[in-house]
């Protein structure tokens, strides 16, 4: 028997020379949802947007068509349209409404295709350049410095404290802080030293000597790399990883290095009521093979809930791997908010990997204990 | 012009529970230039995809065999956040295979909401137990806070529940 099924249809009409009309219809066992959609045929641009509920769960569900109008102007060409309509009209609205928009607009850039027979091209986005404008980031750091007055904190224990799971933008596109910017909070706050872990990218190590003197503080880089058992994250690799890479070529990579794996928020959930209906375990989830290939798993992350960092710890402490914390801070107010304590002082990447290897730290909210809680 | 239509598309996700520990989705997709298939198994507790199947009957693009056998890349991979990344990244975002990747995006979707779905049929009819319901499942899963309108900061759903941005020692 069938336990959930989902219908979408979706017709393009030529409204006129310059204009498509899709209409969709998305009906499945929870939702059922419409949408008239205008868009310009010579560029692709959402001219207009009418949206109905036929069927809804919570009564807040309604609002969620005003909404709608904010999608009035994306192009459905633009790189990164289908995570943009996500994140405004999914996230802001309603994600049926996100997810019929976007097939709306996928069945209209294939009319398009039909009518101008000729294959539509993706507009680029600006790649990023973390390490250029040097001059521009000097500049800002010097008004920067002048503003913020560092912070003196008492802390609770002795200990070397490094948040070893920090994302700057640009380098991290998902990131809205500069580096300078987490360096300066990071210093504020009382922590000892910080690892730039961006998304599959490798800080040149003249750029971070460099803001370590500038800043008189430590910076280790680190890199985030998104595997095909989920994010890793890895010191000591040089080599910069596009794209997905399977775990176990990844672990070879960094044996040969002799660099450290660390899991990134291994059990981090997703939008799912009634999770605890799969019935997983910590014992069910020790079987998993990246727990064989990985040297330690992160325990404390400032984005996943309590449950799963606690989950992440029993898993960690039943196969004999060390947990650390970092707060994934993908803005300055979560710098910190997470570290790993190590118990003698961290001067290099080598130090930290020497440290890590010997399992001499331990995972810390950073910032609840420096203020007491 | 007269309204005719200049394309159409159907699409249709169903998803069974096969067993206690395995799940199976499927999604077929008619349009005026496609006709194709993906089928996934996914292994519980995990969510983990067990098998990945592709065909393609029709289609206006050729689309290699190499294509639907990368769809198999996403084998071991699980159902959770990051997946579309994930397979994209390993299957490619190549123009010719794109569709069959959307296809298995919306198998998973799928999978996740026929969990959904017995949760929030046991929603009651009345507003204020409804509403004591829907703060009840967003506190079990913290994560579906501002994850939507009905879950917004101003929501009065999500009324005295904390918003997940602290650190919490594990």
């Amino acid at each position: 028997m069938l336990k959930f099924m989902r219908n979408k249809v979706v017709g393009i009409e030529r409204r006129d020379e310059d204009t498509l009309q899709a209409y969709g219809v998305l009906d499945d066992d929870i939702y059922a949802v419409e949408l008239g959609v205008s868009l310009g045929l010579s560029d692709m641009v959402i001219r207009s947007i009418e949206g109905r509920f036929k069927r809804w769960t919570t009564p807040e569900c309604p609002k969620a068509i005003p909404v709608l109008q904010q999608a009035v102007g994306f192009c459905a060409l633009e790189e990164g349209f289908s995570q943009k309509v996500q994140k405004n009209i999914g996230r802001k609205g309603c994600r049926h409404f996100a997810n019929l928009l976007v097939e709306c607009c996928s069945a209209a850039e294939q009319a398009a295709r039909l009518i101008r027979g000729v294959k539509l091209e993706k507009i680029p986005t600006e790649s990023p350049d973390p390490q250029g404008r040097a001059q521009e980031r000097s500049e800002r750091l010097a008004k920067r410095e002048l503003a913020q007055a560092t912070e003196t904190h008492a802390r609770d224990g002795a200990g070397f404290f490094i948040d070893l799971h920090v994302h700057t933008a640009p380098a991290s596109p998902c990131s809205v802080v500069r580096v300078d910017d987490v360096i300066l909070e990071a210093k504020r706050i009382g922590l000892d030293g910080i690892c730039l872990t961006d998304h599959n990218y490798v800080w040149s190590k003249a750029m971070v000597d460099q803001l370590a003197r500038e800043h008189d503080f430590l910076i280790l880089r680190g890199n985030e790399i998104t595997t095909d058992q989920g994010d890793m994250l890895v010191f000591g690799l040089e080599k910069e990883i596009r794209g997905i890479i399977k775990l176990d070529d990844l672990r070879s990579l960094v044996s040969e290095t002799e660099g450290f794996i660390i899991a990134a928020h291994p059990f981090r959930g997703f939008l799912l009521f009634g999770s605890g209906q799969l019935g997983l375990t910590p014992e069910k989830a020790m079987e998993r093979s990246l727990f064989k290939l990985v040297d330690a798993v992160e325990v404390l992350n400032s984005k996943v809930t309590e449950k799963e960092n606690h989950f992440a710890s029993q898993v960690a402490k039943s196969m004999g791997l060390g947990g650390t914390g970092g707060s994934d801070a993908h803005q300055v107010s979560e710098v910190g908010l997470c570290a790993t304590r190590f118990f003698a002082k961290i001067t290099s990447e080598k130090d930290l990997i020497d440290a890590l290897r010997g399992r001499r730290y331990e995972a810390v909210a950073f910032k609840k204990r420096r203020d007491g809680f | 012009m007269p309204h005719i239509l200049f394309f159409s598309r159907n699409r249709s996700t169903s998803v069974e529970h096969i067993d206690e520990s395995l799940v199976r989705a499927c999604c077929r997709l008619q349009d005026t230039l496609m006709d194709a298939v993906v089928e996934i198994l996914v292994r519980l507790p995990d969510l983990e995809l067990a098998e990945v199947r592709a065909e393609v009957f029709r289609s206006e693009r050729v689309i290699p065999p190499d294509a639907m056998e990368d769809l198999r890349k996403a084998i071991g991979t699980r159902i959770g956040p990051g997946l579309l990344k994930i397979m994209k990244g390993l299957v490619g975002n190549r123009e010719d295979s794109r569709e069959l990747v959307n296809m298995l995006e919306e198998c998973c979707q799928g999978v996740i909401l026929s969990f959904t779905k017995d949760a929030l049929a046991k929603a009651p009819e009345d507003g204020e137990k409804a509403k004591a319901y829907y703060t009840g499942l967003v506190k079990e899963n913290v994560r579906l806070y501002d994850s939507c309108i009905a879950f917004a900061p101003d929501s009065p759903l999500v009324q005295g529940i904390e918003p997940p941005k602290r650190s919490r020692e594990g």
